[in-house]
This record gives structure tokens, sequence and C-alpha cells, in this order.
């Protein structure tokens, strides 16, 4: 089936680079980069160069801190929004957000993606989707408070609970009136979960994508990864790009990345290797 | 009669297909030139080594043509090519014989010199890894005398020797 990100439409086999940009002073990653917005409009050319189809821009960091009140959300995003939008029409522009006012000043903006990583902590998002034909991500966090870390937190099954409230997720969202190739779901490594739980849900990422949803993964220098090699931020490209290579085999088809270019080629041997694509420039023993 | 000249080139498959075509002119050119050896609705005769018959499938084939042994040959297809040779990187490496070999080769290529062809040094061309067989059958089997020429391609680019020629025999 076509993915159709608001205005863009892709095919039912590419992949996708979803670079992350924070307009936030406090995010884990980057800690203030791009806090500043021409730091965070510079960031968005240079994605854009290495070949992300899609910017996420958030304002506000997950981890718990400084409460940000819904104004101050729409500061720091709607106007930066706008700006992208005017610059770069052919880019899909994601606003990662749980707040359906946001939602909608983002989209009014030119958003084509709303990145609910709180798993639908407000509900009204979907409606606002459905309102300006955007798309919509479906996350799975076990129903935690937003902006809260996991807390002694355990599931029968952590794959079953995910793809049974992404895909009752995706499927409220088609019922309030989102387009059912614009929706796409998020096991959500890491929200609601412990180390264990983020690999358990890459080994078995297949059956997340048996469900037929085109599923995003967002691993890139998450815990998980620092946890399973114990390093630090800063140190974890490697585990990353492990993880993105699973998940690749797996069939994600969006990957909410720090580093595209290193993640745009592990996707693609990856793909390559499972005869999904074509090599890029094949002669060797075949001239 | 038509006859078209095309080297052996595995990367023409579509088997082999990579997304940037590393062989993106002499695709087009063989292209372009099987499509006229195949205007008149041709039944084709191949002259090639048994592991070319795939290409010669896919060519013909896939412009419509048809491949028919035992009828009477309305048009020809030879697949062949000069030495592989022709550079350090080439598949062979290289050897300072090959440039000479090609030069000669594709002197009877243009001329049309079925005597030529027919006498290449078949020792020199295997140690070059040319691809020479069908030509030296071609000559004995049709006669290119007279013939009108028209070359469409003529490079080496991986150190191999390529030909697209065609030919309009009287």
């Amino acid at each position: 089936m076509t993915l159709k990100l608001g205005r863009h439409e892709f095919r039912d086999d590419a992949t996708l680079m979803m670079a992350i940009v924070n307009r936030t002073p406090d995010s884990f990653y980057d800690r203030g980069a791009t806090w500043a917005e021409d730091k965070a409009f510079d960031r968005v050319a240079q994605v854009v160069e290495e070949g992300a189809e899609i910017v996420d821009i958030g304002g506000i960091k997950a981890a718990p801190g400084d409460f940000i009140d819904e104004e101050e959300e729409k500061r720091r995003v709607v106007s930066f929004v706008a700006r992208v939008r005017a610059a770069y029409p052919d880019l899909v522009i994601s606003v990662d957000t749980w707040r359906a006012p946001v939602g909608r000043a983002v989209c009014e903006a030119g958003a084509d993606l709303l990145n609910d990583a709180w798993g639908g902590a407000d509900p009204a998002l979907a409606d606002v989707a459905a309102e300006f034909d955007a798309a919509i991500v479906c996350t799975h966090t076990g129903g935690v408070t937003p902006r809260t870390r996991p807390f002694r937190i355990e599931y029968d099954d952590v794959v079953a609970a995910a793809i049974a409230d992404t895909t009752g997720y995706a499927e409220r969202a088609v019922a309030a009136g989102v387009d059912r190739r614009s929706v796409v779901i998020d096991p959500a490594h890491d929200f609601g979960k412990n180390t264990f739980h983020s690999l358990e849900l890459t080994r078995r990422l297949d059956e997340m994508v048996a469900t037929g949803w085109p599923v995003l993964v967002s691993l890139s220098n998450k815990d998980f990864v620092g946890e399973s090699l114990d390093l630090p931020v800063g140190e974890r490209l490697t585990g990353t790009l492990a993880a993105t290579a699973i998940s690749a085999l797996a069939g994600a088809r969006i990957y909410r990345v720090h580093e595209v270019v290193e993640t745009r080629q592990v996707v693609d041997m990856v793909n390559t290797i499972a005869g999904r694509r074509r090599p890029q420039r094949a002669i060797r023993g075949l001239a | 009669m038509r006859v078209v000249v095309v080297p052996g080139v595995l990367a023409l498959l579509d088997r082999y297909a990579s997304i940037d075509d590393p062989v993106a002119q002499l695709r087009t050119a063989v292209g372009e030139a099987v499509s006229w050896l195949l205007e008149p609705g041709a039944t084709v005769a191949v002259y090639c080594e048994p592991q070319h018959l795939r290409l010669a499938e896919q060519l013909v084939l896939g412009a419509g043509g048809r491949l028919h042994p035992f009828e009477e040959p309305e048009a020809v297809l030879a697949i062949a090519n000069g030495s592989a040779k022709r550079t350090e990187k080439a598949p062979g490496h290289f050897d300072e014989r090959a440039e000479a070999f090609d030069a000669e080769l594709g002197k009877a290529l243009r001329a049309g010199d079925s005597r030529a062809l027919a006498g290449l040094d078949e020792t020199l061309a295997r140690d070059l890894w040319a691809d020479v067989g069908a030509f030296r059958s071609l000559s004995s089997d049709v006669d290119l005398t007279g013939a009108e020429v028209h070359v469409d391609y003529d490079d080496a680019p991986y150190g191999v020797q390529y030909w697209v020629v065609r030919w309009q025999c009287p």
C-alpha cells in the first residue's frame, strides 16, 4: 500500500529517513545544539543534503524536566514549521507532539505528519490529523504519562502489547477519518519499557511488520543501546546501527535518526542483502 | 539481410540490473540496434556461445522478435566482443597485445571483412579473453561483402572491448 504522508506519497517498498530536529535546549543527545532557530534551520539543511525524506521537529524533550505549556511548545515549533515548509516544499515535515492544539497549529503551518510519541495521551490528536489530511504515528508506551520514565513496568508479552496498542490506535485513527495510507505504527523503544523489552521488540519486530501497518523505529542512541553495551550517549552509534540492521531485515519502513548518512547506508545494505533492493551499481564479474 | 553484433555483457541481463545502470550507453546502443534488426518482424538466427543464449533471448523476445533455428533466418544476431585485457583493472588484467588485437578486429568489423573475421588468431583471442567464436562461424555462413556498416558503439569502459555494429547486407 502506498504510504501517504500529508502532501507526499511513497512507494510501498520505500524506506525513509526521519531526521530528528530539536527545538529544545535540553534534549539528551544534542543538548541544545539546535535550540537557536537558525541552528535548527541549518540542521534541516544538513539532513536534507544528507538525503533525509522527513524531518521530525520537536519542542519538548521526552525525558522529565521543566514543564513546557502549550503556548511555549507552539512558540518553539509553529513558526519554525512554516519556515521549513516555505524553504523545502518537497520535504515531509513531522512534528513530535502529543497535544492536539499544538498538532492543529503545526498542521496549519504546513506539517504533514504528527508523531505522537506518547501513544494517544491526547485522543483528539487523531481528529486533528484527520481534519488536515495529515499522517499520524501511533506509538506504544504502555499507557504511561508523557515525559515520565518507566518504573517497574512489566508485560506478559511486550510484543503482543505493542501490537495490540498500536494497531488499536491505528484503527481508531482511521475511524476518526485519517487516511488508512497515512497511519504508521511505532513500538517506541525505551518508552514505557526497560532494556529487555526494547531488545525483545527489536528481535521480534517482524511480528509488528506482519500486521501490515508500516512500522517506524526510533532507536537512535537510546538507553537500550547504551545499557546493552554499557556506553554513554555519544558512543552508541555502532550499537544503534546494529539495531537498525535487525529492524531493516524485519522490514521497518521509517527510521527516526540523529545520523542520516550512516543509517541510510545500513538500511540500504540490509535491504540489498535481503533482495528487496537492487545494488546501486554492480559491474564486478558482469562486464 | 540484416546483421547485428552486440557484446556478451552479463550486466545487460535483467537479473543483474542495478539502480544506476553501469552500462547505460551500451544498453541504449544495443536496444536501438536490435530494434533495427527486428524492424521487418524478422525471425532471428543467433550466433553466440551457449552462455549468451539468455541474453539473446532477452534481447530478441524482449523486442518482439522470434528465435527460430529451423527457418531460414531473415536477420542475424551475433554476440561477441574483443579482448578483456585492456587495462590494469580489466577482468583479465593488462596485456600489451590487447589494444592491437582489438584495433585489427575493429577494422574488420567496420569493413565487413568476412575473410579477416574468419582468420582471427584463435590462440591469441583465447589469451586475451576475447569472445570471438561467433565472428568466425558468422563469417562462414553470411556473406558480408558490400554490406552497409553502421557502428553504434565502440568502447572499452571496463577494460573489455565492446562493439555494437549493424550490417545491412545487399
